[in-house]
Order: structure tokens, then C-alpha cells, then sequence
């Protein structure tokens, strides 16, 4: 007797154990990042409603969009959009034919493949800060190793000083930025490469199709997916480049890289002023927000029309 | 014939391609580990020697031991070159390694735990909560790195290892869930069930079952938080203060920061920031590139 009540009380904790256990199951993860991002929404956003000087900490007047007026009046912030347009779009261009062609070349026969395939992963594993530094020693404008191979190829007369140049300088920043951000591009597209059932290569083939043509008409179509998905990512890595402007270039020379989050650095830890540089931010965030959605709303019609 | 021809000018032509891709991938790392072992005059020559005359591990020897680099007494005047903070770098990739490993364990059991439940269970709430989940990364690091401090400061951790784990959990396990709820979701339920049938519970079916068949998925999960963590630098430069918790990039930046610093001991820094990502991205190549397609098949 005593047993059988036992046993139901077992089965009606175990029960209650079951329809508990979800959420005690997600409960820690939900803790920490709740933590990290809840309260730092909320503060982030009163923050850009009042002044915030670091100079002076104990006066905050409410200044209503008084921040978000001021910052997108400043001549910085047209400069820092045309920058930042600039840069992402030859920045993710850039980095998707790069890796669009590495995984071509990774999805044939040749010999070489292999060791590339072995190489291929290594940027993308490092610090970005460790990755801007090693640019910006190869490109040093007294003793850089491009500058000495130029020399010696007599390609040039005397040392560029790249990163000293507001074109040059943005250029450096992109070829660093592909060589960094390529791998994860490549991977993506030799995934996708993959999905693809030989068969379709052999009925192109059999219709004559030259290699042209084979990616153009097979290829292409079914690496659509990826693309968007490439695009969508490397797009916010491109807006949100941060690491190696710190280490590269500092925004200069002349602005020509002060890119939108560098300037809200800028404004939060130069400017000292906390206000402009969470409402920048705030403004960031509006941005990528808003370029997700577009891409969400472009890779459902996608699949409707698939 | 003449297709033959054609097939080996292709073949010859792409393997060039190959090889100067791998230059352009390897050639900046070689060149930064062959200007650590150069002393400061043979460095600073134009053009630079691509091979050493005089190689030496005397920049290694200054950073692990302070003894200074002959190279340097050469040359009295580069003597003020000499960038103290070199001899950080092992502390400061100790801090780094202890941080990243923190986070990647405890990545491991509490992600790995709530992706199973949200591959598998299903309860009211699951849906807005996993939204939460993803959507919280979405918010650009500059907008929080204020509120970030302000958080750290008020639980007295500012500087300490603890904090950056805290934060590094936060950014990490956003990409862990995604990345694990979808790789459980793509193995077959049948064994769990059976496991189930046999009285096993749904922590016992995870840790037995389904631990065994996802450990691909597990280890580039577990490779992705460590390599965040180790490589994040923003909120490392403002929530650390001393060395007691300064990261690798932290100090790396900031002896490259310095206009005097000097370009070989620059380089050792790079160098030895540069080993524990590149020996974890060559061992576990294979599921790392494995993990990376998978997360993009699942969509």
C-alpha cells in the first residue's frame, strides 16, 4: 500500500520535473544574456536622451533628440556615411568575388587544392587586431616588405606611404578586411558547391555547356542562398569594422577612414562626450536593423518563388 | 592532342592561381615570424632582408627573461626602442587562454543543454525566447560598451577575468544556440527515443546519446566561442585596467600603439598572439570547416 502511494508520488514529481525541465534547461543561457542585453537597451537608450559630458560628471540636462540632431547636423557624420558606404561596398563585394573564386578553385581537381584548402582557414582564426598589425607593418611606409618588393621588382621609384593616403589608405583597409574575412566567405560558398549533385554538372556538360556557362546557368541559381546569406553577414562585419581601424589607421589620415563606429568611438572616448556617441550608435543599430530586415524580406520571396 | 594541351595550360594556370593565394594567405605570417627573429638594425634596412642573415632569439629571450637584445647595444641611440610592455605578452595570452577556456566550457554545458531542449522539446514560450536569444546580438558592441561598464562596475568585477567571461558568455552563446539547436535538430531522433523507451531522461539521452553523435558540432562550437574570446578586443580594452586581466590584443594594440615601439619586439608579440589561434584552427580544420557548412545547410 505504502508502495504504490510512493510510486504515485514519484510519477506525479517526475511529471512535474518533465514539463518543468524546458525551462529549467534554457534558464541559464537566458540569465546571461538577458543581463547583456535587456538592461544595456534600456540604458543605452536614456543615455541618448540626456547630455553626457565626461568633462563635467555631474551635470546631465535632458536634452531630448537634442543628441541625435547635433550628431546628424555634424559634418563628421556625412563624412563618416559616405566612408562607411564606401568602404562596405567594395568592402563585401570584394570579399565575396574573392571568395567565390578561392572556393572555385577549391572545388577542382588541381594539385594545389589541398595545401590551399590546409591555408585557407588561417586569417580568419586571428585576433583582427593581430591581423590589422601585421598589414600595417607589411605596408610601412620606411621599412615595409611591399614597399621593398615593389622596389626591387621596379615597379615603383620610391616608398608609398599607403596608409597615408585617403585612398590608399581606405584600399589598405579592404584588402585587409577580405584577407581577414575571405575564409568564412570561401567555406560558405565551397558548402554550397557541395549541395550540388554532379548529376546537373554532367547534364550541362552533355548539352554542351562550356565552364561559363555551367556557372552561370547551374551554379550561380543554386548558390543563390548563400549569397544572401554571405551578404547579410559580411555586410554588418564591413558596417561594424572596428578592430583594424583602431590599429591600422586611427580614422585618418583626413577622415578618409573614420568609418560610422569608429566615429561613435571617437565621440564616446576622445570626445568624451557619452551622449553623441550612444546616440551614433543607437543610429548603428537603426542602420544594420534595417539592412537585415531588407535582406529577410529579399530571402523569403526567395524561397516563395522557389 | 590540341584539347590535351589545352587542359594542361588550364591545369598549369590554376595551380599558379593556387600558389599565389597561399602567398597572399601564408606570406603575411611567415614574414612577421621571420622579422621576430631579426634584430632591430638588420630589420629597419631598405628594402628588408626576406631572409635573416643573422637570426637570433634574442627579442624571444628579452620578452621571456628582460635580458636585452644585443642588437640594440649595437646601436645606442635605439636603446629608448625598446617597448617595456613586450614582457607582458605572456601574462597577457595566459589571461587571454584562461578567459577563452572558461567560456568555451561553460559555452559547452549550458548551450549545449538549452540547444537540446529548443532542437527537441516543445513548450509554450520557445519561440520568443530563442528570437530573444539571436536577436541580442543583432545590437552593435558600441551601443552597450558603455552600459557594459557600467554593469561590470556595479558587481565590482571591473578588471577581473571574471567580467570579461560574463561578457564574452553573452556574445558567445547567441552563436552557440543557433549553431547547436540546428546541428541536434539534423540528427535522426529514433536513437534518442530508444534510449528514452529504455528509462533514460532527457539529460541522460543528451549526454549519452546525442553528446557521442554531435561531437563534430560540439567541437566547432566549442572552437568558435574559444576563438571569440580570444581574439575580442573592444570591451577587453575598457573593462581591463592592469595585467591582471589584460588580453593578448589588449596588449598587443597597445605596444604597436606606441610611436617609439619597437618593430621586432612588435613582431614577437604578433608571433606569439598569433600561435594558439593558428595550432587550433590547423588540428581541428576538418570540423571547423565541417561545423562552418553545416551551420549554413541547416538554415
Amino acid at each position: 500500500m505504502a508502495h504504490v502511494q510512493l510510486g504515485a508520488s514519484i510519477r506525479r514529481r517526475l511529471k512535474l520535473g518533465r514539463q518543468a525541465y524546458p525551462y529549467l534547461s534554457v534558464i541559464p543561457v537566458l540569465l546571461v544574456v538577458a543581463l547583456f542585453a535587456i538592461y544595456p537597451i534600456l540604458h543605452a537608450v536614456r543615455m541618448s536622451f540626456f547630455k553626457y559630458l565626461l568633462t563635467r560628471p555631474n551635470d546631465h540636462p535632458f536634452v531630448g533628440l537634442g543628441n541625435f540632431i547635433e550628431v546628424i547636423t555634424s559634418y563628421y557624420f556625412k563624412n563618416s556615411l559616405e566612408v562607411t558606404a564606401v568602404y562596405t561596398l567594395a568592402a563585401v563585394s570584394g570579399v565575396i568575388l574573392y571568395g567565390l573564386g578561392v572556393a572555385l578553385l577549391l572545388n577542382t581537381t588541381i594539385r594545389l587544392a589541398r595545401p590551399l584548402k590546409v591555408v585557407i582557414l588561417l586569417p580568419w582564426a586571428l585576433p583582427a587586431v593581430v591581423s590589422g598589425l601585421l598589414w600595417k607593418w607589411i605596408l610601412n611606409a620606411d621599412f615595409g616588405i611591399l614597399n621593398g618588393l615593389l622596389m626591387a621588382l621596379g615597379l615603383i621609384d620610391s616608398y608609398i606611404p599607403f596608409l597615408a593616403d585617403p585612398t590608399l589608405a581606405k584600399a589598405s583597409l579592404i584588402m585587409a578586411f577580405i584577407w581577414k574575412e575571405g575564409p568564412l566567405v570561401t567555406i560558405f560558398f565551397l558548402a554550397g558547391l557541395q549541395l550540388i549533385p554532379d548529376e546537373y554538372y554532367e547534364a550541362a556538360k552533355i548539352d554542351g555547356g562550356g565552364a561559363w556557362t555551367i556557372f552561370r546557368y547551374v551554379k550561380a541559381p543554386l548558390l543563390r542562398p548563400v549569397f544572401l546569406i554571405v551578404i547579410v553577414y559580411e555586410t554588418m562585419a564591413a558596417i561594424l569594422t572596428f578592430d583594424t581601424i583602431f590599429v591600422m589607421t586611427g580614422g585618418g589620415p583626413a577622415d578618409s577612414t573614420a568609418l560610422i563606429s569608429w566615429f561613435a568611438y571617437a565621440e564616446i572616448f576622445k570626445g568624451l562626450n557619452l551622449g553623441h556617441g550612444i546616440a551614433l550608435a543607437i543610429l548603428i543599430a537603426a542602420i544594420t536593423l534595417g539592412l537585415i530586415v531588407f535582406y529577410l524580406r529579399a530571402l523569403r520571396s526567395e524561397d516563395a518563388a522557389a | 592532342m590540341n584539347a590535351k594541351v589545352k587542359r594542361r595550360i588550364e591545369s598549369l594556370s590554376l595551380n599558379l592561381l593556387a600558389l599565389l593565394l597561399i602567398v597572399f594567405i601564408v606570406g603575411p605570417l611567415v614574414w612577421v615570424a621571420v622579422a621576430s627573429i631579426q634584430g632591430e638594425n638588420e630589420l629597419l634596412r631598405q628594402p628588408p632582408r626576406i631572409i635573416p642573415h643573422n637570426p637570433t632569439l634574442d627579442n624571444y629571450n628579452y620578452v621571456f627573461t628582460g635580458k636585452i637584445p644585443t642588437a640594440y647595444e649595437v646601436k645606442g641611440q635605439l636603446r629608448s626602442r625598446i617597448s617595456q610592455e613586450a614582457r607582458l605578452i605572456p601574462q597577457a595570452l595566459k589571461n587571454s587562454f584562461i578567459v577563452a577556456t572558461s567560456v568555451m566550457i561553460v559555452n559547452l554545458i549550458i548551450g549545449s543543454v538549452a540547444a537540446y531542449t529548443f532542437a527537441r522539446k516543445r513548450f509554450p514560450g520557445k519561440e520568443a525566447m530563442l528570437n530573444f536569444i539571436l536577436g541580442s546580438r543583432l545590437l552593435p558592441v558600441m551601443a552597450v560598451a558603455i552600459p557594459y561598464y557600467v554593469i561590470i562596475q556595479t558587481m565590482g568585477l571591473l578588471d577581473t577575468h571574471l567580467s570579461l567571461i560574463l561578457v564574452y558568455l553573452a556574445l558567445t552563446l547567441p552563436f552557440t544556440i543557433w549553431f547547436l539547436t540546428s546541428y541536434f535538430k539534423g540528427i535522426p531522433v529514433d536513437f534518442e527515443e530508444a534510449a528514452q523507451i529504455d528509462g533514460c531522461n532527457t539529460l541522460q539521452a543528451l549526454t549519452r546519446v546525442v553528446v557521442p553523435m554531435a561531437l563534430p558540432g560540439l567541437v566547432a562550437a566549442a572552437a568558435f566561442a574559444f576563438m571569440t574570446s580570444y581574439n575580442e578586443f573592444l570591451f577587453a580594452r575598457f573593462l581591463t585596467q592592469s595585467i591582471d586581466s589584460q588580453t593578448g590584443p589588449v596588449i598587443i594594440a597597445s605596444i604597436a600603439g606606441n610611436p617609439d615601439a619597437s618593430y621586432t619586439l612588435i613582431s614577437v608579440a604578433i608571433t606569439l598572439g598569433l600561435i594558439p589561434p593558428l595550432v587550433l584552427a590547423i588540428i581541428l580544420r576538418r570540423r571547423l570547416t565541417e561545423g562552418l557548412s553545416t551551420s549554413i545547410t541547416f538554415r
